[in-house]
């Protein structure tokens, strides 16, 4: 039988697994705007960025649909949008609103920021007390969209932490719902297993075709990835090149066919497992899956990596005993069964899975408790 | 005793999942049985070589390529990024092609 989860159901079919007000800064000089009415108002998030100004090209265009995404996410009930003048604003509120949800929007011009935090204060207060009303349900567990993320990556991760998320990712998959893994330059050295996956050419070539593109624009500036990534704490946690990184890394994918390739934010328009073209970045990546739609991101750590997303709930998952010790509010699931007692990997991922459900029906974990959240949206040009 | 595992039959590296001490003997678990005596200190998580490799020769870990012995590696030699390197993502080898 499928699993099941209560969560609350938007308007365009979507189930959010939470149920806040996002408060989004259209740009960074609306951020201090955004903080304050979030400070003032239960029940919101902050979605705050930097830069759009001075951005062009298809580096705005991704911004805009990145903000747009987060607010179209379905753990977000409503949205207030907060500018610096109405024409950037619209560009953001006009992507959302195809999603049914309230879009509100508080500019900054011509009143000034006394009035947007007052204003704004009191709409974000309305709109919390609006959503509280809505009541989470019984819903399918193929309703779910779940990027899988690694960070703070050690040798543990591959052994451990990876495989299990890998095994919850095929549960999901086989219930119908989601899985998304992303950070390009983690295939270097694994992409030929993970094409192999790939349900056509198509969706073959357009995997291979990131991953090389990627690789030749890094080779272009003439530098050398080492150090870099892997990057000094997963160097001194064991691993010694990119190749054995992308190869642990790629388990938190599970083993299920690869039904599609999404540009950075972009959202899912079929089931199964897709792979997101983002840079490795924890922040940057988890981002894009916020925007692309996922509900929750399962993040693999090793040396350990307390970062979570702002609109995505993130499950931190470990298997290395020290970490586990040294850093233990900053985890979620721990998983050194795998390495200490040599459990199975099918075991561990199937609790892992139970775990999934629960926090999709409103379980808190620790980055949503403690606010370690963060939002980063990848560039991809200068600003001029 | 500490302990090391190995993931595939071809592999010549093995991870340690306890710290080694040189001079241990370090056994071996997973695709490969015995002991191997370490020959430097391997902090945990880190590989140990277990097969004879020579300088150029490609190590494998999971049953697959993660980079090429930049020197020669015995049996009981901590592995890591100064007797390995990456065959990926390196512009700086590209020359003239730049």
């Amino acid at each position: 039988m499928s699993a099941t989860f209560l969560g609350y159901p938007r308007k365009n079919g979507s189930i959010g697994v939470r149920n806040w007000v996002g408060v989004i800064s259209i740009m960074d000089n609306c951020n201090p705007v955004t903080r304050a009415i979030c400070n003032a108002v239960d029940g919101t998030v902050p979605i705050t960025t930097l830069f759009v100004r001075g951005q062009y090209g298809r580096d705005l265009e991704v911004t805009y649909n990145t903000l747009a995404g987060m607010g179209a996410n379905p753990n977000i009930a409503s949205v207030l949008l907060i500018g610096l003048e109405e024409m950037t604003s619209e560009e953001v509120a006009k992507r959302i609103r195809p999603t049914g949800k309230r879009v509100e929007i508080i500019n900054l011009q011509p009143d000034g920021t006394i009035n947007a935090v007052a204003n704004g204060t009191r709409i974000a207060m309305r709109m919390a007390i609006e959503a509280s009303g809505i009541r989470r349900v019984s819903s399918p567990a193929s309703s779910l969209v779940i990027g899988v993320e690694c960070g703070g990556s050690d040798t543990t991760s591959g052994l451990s932490c990876n495989p299990a998320i890998g095994r919850m990712a095929d549960r999901l998959v086989d219930d119908g719902g989601t899985i998304i893994i992303s950070e390009t330059s983690e295939f270097f050295g694994a992409e030929h297993l993970f094409a192999a996956r790939a349900v056509d050419d198509q969706v073959r070539k357009a995997f291979v075709d990131k991953v090389v593109g990627f690789e030749q624009d890094a080779m272009k500036m003439g530098l050398d990835i080492r150090g870099t990534n892997p990057t000094p704490d997963n160097i001194r946690g064991g691993l010694t090149t990119i190749e054995e990184k992308a190869l642990g890394a790629m388990a938190k994918a599970g083993t299920r066919p690869l039904v599609g390739v999404l540009d950075y934010g972009e959202p899912p328009v079929r089931k199964g497992m897709h792979f997101m073209a983002t840079p490795a970045p924890a922040v940057e990546s988890m981002t894009a899956f916020a925007a692309g739609g996922c509900q929750l991101i399962f993040f693999g750590t090793g040396v350990g990596n307390p970062i979570g997303n702002m609109v995505s709930p993130t499950v931190k998952v470990s298997g290395n005993v020290n970490t586990l010790r040294t850093m233990p509010d900053n985890i979620d699931v721990d998983v050194s069964e795998l390495i200490e007692k040599g459990a199975k990997v099918s075991e561990v991922g199937d609790r892992l899975y139970g775990y999934t459900m629960e926090v999709a029906s409103g379980t808190r974990t620790t980055s949503e408790v403690l606010d370690i959240r963060e939002t980063a949206i990848s560039r991809f040009g200068p600003t001029i | 005793m500490p302990r090391a595992l190995v993931l595939n039959e071809l592999d010549n590296v093995a991870t340690l999942i306890d710290s080694g001490k040189a001079g241990d003997d370090c056994a071996l678990q997973g695709e490969a049985k015995g002991t191997v005596r370490l020959l430097a200190d391997v902090p945990f998580g880190h590989k140990v070589c277990i097969k004879d490799t020579s300088a150029g020769q490609e190590i494998l870990k999971y049953g697959t390529i993660i980079g090429k012995a930049s020197a020669a590696i015995k049996p009981g030699a901590h592995v890591h990024t100064h007797n390995v390197e990456s065959i990926r993502g390196r512009g700086d080898q590209a020359g003239s092609s730049k």
